[in-house]
């Protein structure tokens, strides 16, 4: 008899209706306005799109407070690499008791962003950044070094103009 | 009342084609908005933001509109507005879209199938009535049908409800013969469970619709609209009360709509009985179906929720004289249209789909027995009263 009563009068769907109705009205009457939004979709061309605090990027190198290099080539990041992107050549430097890369060469065409090189380091001179755009329109800009002409390892990739939240910076 | 009594056949045949064209314009304007609605109310319901921009493009005169869309998003009320030149562009898609015809289909009957859906949908609004009354009346100077009234109805037919579902039920011809013409597959079934599901949910809907007709004794819209606001006793407003959920829920399955698509069902057959159909056939298909919406919300609104009286369910002859909103208008009219539509889209975001078997058990089992009790009652009331 519940059961019937419960088919009869379609109470749940009045529930779910309810659910709804309210969040729609929530939403309309603030009209995405809030400080905290009601959707849970990125709007990314136009917003810079959020990405995770552990987000695997273009590997990138760290300098210390004085400006200099803070990779010593101990060659364990070349080592460990599973397909053999990094290419590091040692040198000397005056003043300097560590050695320190002459050429650090990172093709980031074949790179899988599995992060083994920044986890091998122990020096922490190395990381994985959180930029993701990362398309380039010819094979040689993927050739990233020290001394490259406009990329190299110490500054974002520099990007195209891929989305509206760049022209707004400049 | 006939107004057509006193006119000659020339007039009778202009007034029918202005206001003919004054239909159409009222669907081709709410149908887009409809869509366009449809696309925001599902994003609001679903934590998303509905359509936000034309395409993916940055330069070019998308690329500025987009830039434009964007920054209205950043104004108090217009942001609901961005994304309203998304439905211009469905409409040039489908116009200019390449005419697709299967080269082992029944190319007649394929070509002819949307045809028949479209007409169906849009000839019921010939027995529809905006208003029971002139809306405005021309100048003496309009050459041919001036001083004439242009009144708010198409034709005042005595047996306007029985044209209504008449013409409204050819339209599954369109549905099956273009799923069956098609000649594959997934339309076939799609047509198929349409035929079905359209003919089992026929009868409960016309026996909701039978108990206003008993209650007034009539099938001419007006009167029925007008009996049904103004003369009905008391105890009839649980029962149209009742009557209007009833009727929504089949009409929701006549017109294919979620929870009861089953003839286009998305997720198990492709596309249903449009899989083989692209171009400005889909969309006739596509215009037939929202325009069907508008239909059974038109009926809906007429005969339960007041038509062109403020008060649903026969309550309002107790502010029958009031000054503003005592009289009838065809503002809330539209209204009540409008919010039906709200509705099927409110629903559409709410109510997963049913399976086939429980789409059949629902009319045959509960909602036919239901509309029984209702007309029995009705009948009571009618006898009584």
């Amino acid at each position: 008899m519940n059961k019937f009563l419960k088919t009869l009068i379609p109470i749940d769907i009045y529930k779910g209706l309810k659910v709804t109705g309210t969040h729609f009205m929530k939403v309309f009457c603030t009209a995405n306005r809030r400080k905290v939004p009601l959707h849970r979709v990125q709007e990314y061309p136009e917003v810079k799109a959020k990405v995770a605090p552990r987000y695997r990027g273009r590997l990138t190198m760290l300098k210390d407070e004085q400006g200099e290099i803070k990779c010593v080539c101990c060659l364990a990041c070349e080592k460990i690499c599973p397909t053999q992107v990094i290419t590091i050549e040692s040198g000397k430097k005056e003043g300097r008791k560590t050695k320190i890369p002459v050429r650090y060469d990172f093709e980031m065409e074949r790179c899988i962003f599995c992060e083994f090189c920044v986890e091998s380091c122990g020096f922490d001179s190395i990381i994985l950044n959180h930029q993701f755009e990362l398309a380039a329109y010819n094979r040689e800009d993927f050739s990233i070094g020290l001394l490259g002409q406009s990329q190299n390892m110490f500054q974002l990739t520099p990007v195209g103009r891929f989305s509206y939240s760049d022209s707004d910076k400049d | 009342m006939n107004p057509t009594a006193s006119m000659t056949l020339l007039q009778i045949s202009v007034m029918a084609i202005l206001q003919t064209i004054a239909v159409l314009i009222f669907i081709f304007i709410v149908v887009p908005l409809t869509t366009f609605a449809e696309r925001k109310v599902l994003g609001y319901v679903q934590d998303r933001l509905g359509s936000v921009r034309l395409a993916g493009h940055l330069v070019g005169f998308t690329g500025w509109m987009n830039r434009v869309m964007w920054g209205m998003g950043r104004l108090p009320f217009v942001s609901i507005l961005r994304g309203l030149p998304q439905f211009i562009g469905d409409i040039v898609k489908l116009f200019v879209k390449e005419d697709i015809v299967p080269e082992k289909s029944d190319h007649f009957i394929f070509r002819i199938a949307p045809a028949i859906s479209m007409i169906a949908s849009v000839a019921v609004f010939a027995g529809i009535s905006f208003y029971p009354g002139a809306l405005f009346t021309f100048p003496k100077a309009v050459p041919i049908v001036g001083g004439l009234p242009f009144t708010g109805f198409i034709s005042n037919m005595n047996i306007g409800l029985l044209f209504i579902l008449g013409v409204s039920s050819v339209g599954v011809y369109g549905i099956v013969l273009g799923g069956w013409a098609s000649n594959s597959r997934f339309p076939l079934l799609g047509g198929l469970r349409s035929a079905a599901q359209i003919v089992s949910y026929e009868v409960p809907l016309t026996l909701s619709l039978m108990a206003p007709v008993i209650l007034t004794g009539t099938l001419n819209f007006n009167d029925m609209t007008r009996k049904l606001s103004t003369e009905m006793p008391l105890v009839a407003t649980p029962l149209l009360f009742v009557g209007f959920f009833i009727y929504l829920t089949c009409g929701f399955a006549e017109t294919n709509r979620l929870p009861f698509d089953m003839p286009e069902a998305e997720n198990e057959l492709v596309a249903g009985f449009h899989t083989e159909y692209a171009g400005m056939r889909f969309g006739f298909f596509y215009l037939a179906e929202y325009i069907n919406m508008i239909v059974v919300s038109a009926l809906a609104s007429s005969f339960f929720l007041g038509g062109p009286f403020l008060l649903p369910f026969g309550l309002h002859r107790f502010i029958l004289h009031v000054p503003v909103i005592g009289p009838p208008s065809a503002i809330w009219f539209v209204a009540k249209i409008l919010f039906l539509l709200f509705v099927y889209i409110w629903v559409r975001g709410t109510i997963p789909r049913y399976r086939y078997d429980q789409v059949m058990a629902i009319a045959w089992k509960y909602l036919i027995p239901f509309t029984l009790v209702l007309l029995m009652l009705a009948a009571i009331i009618r006898y009584a009263a």
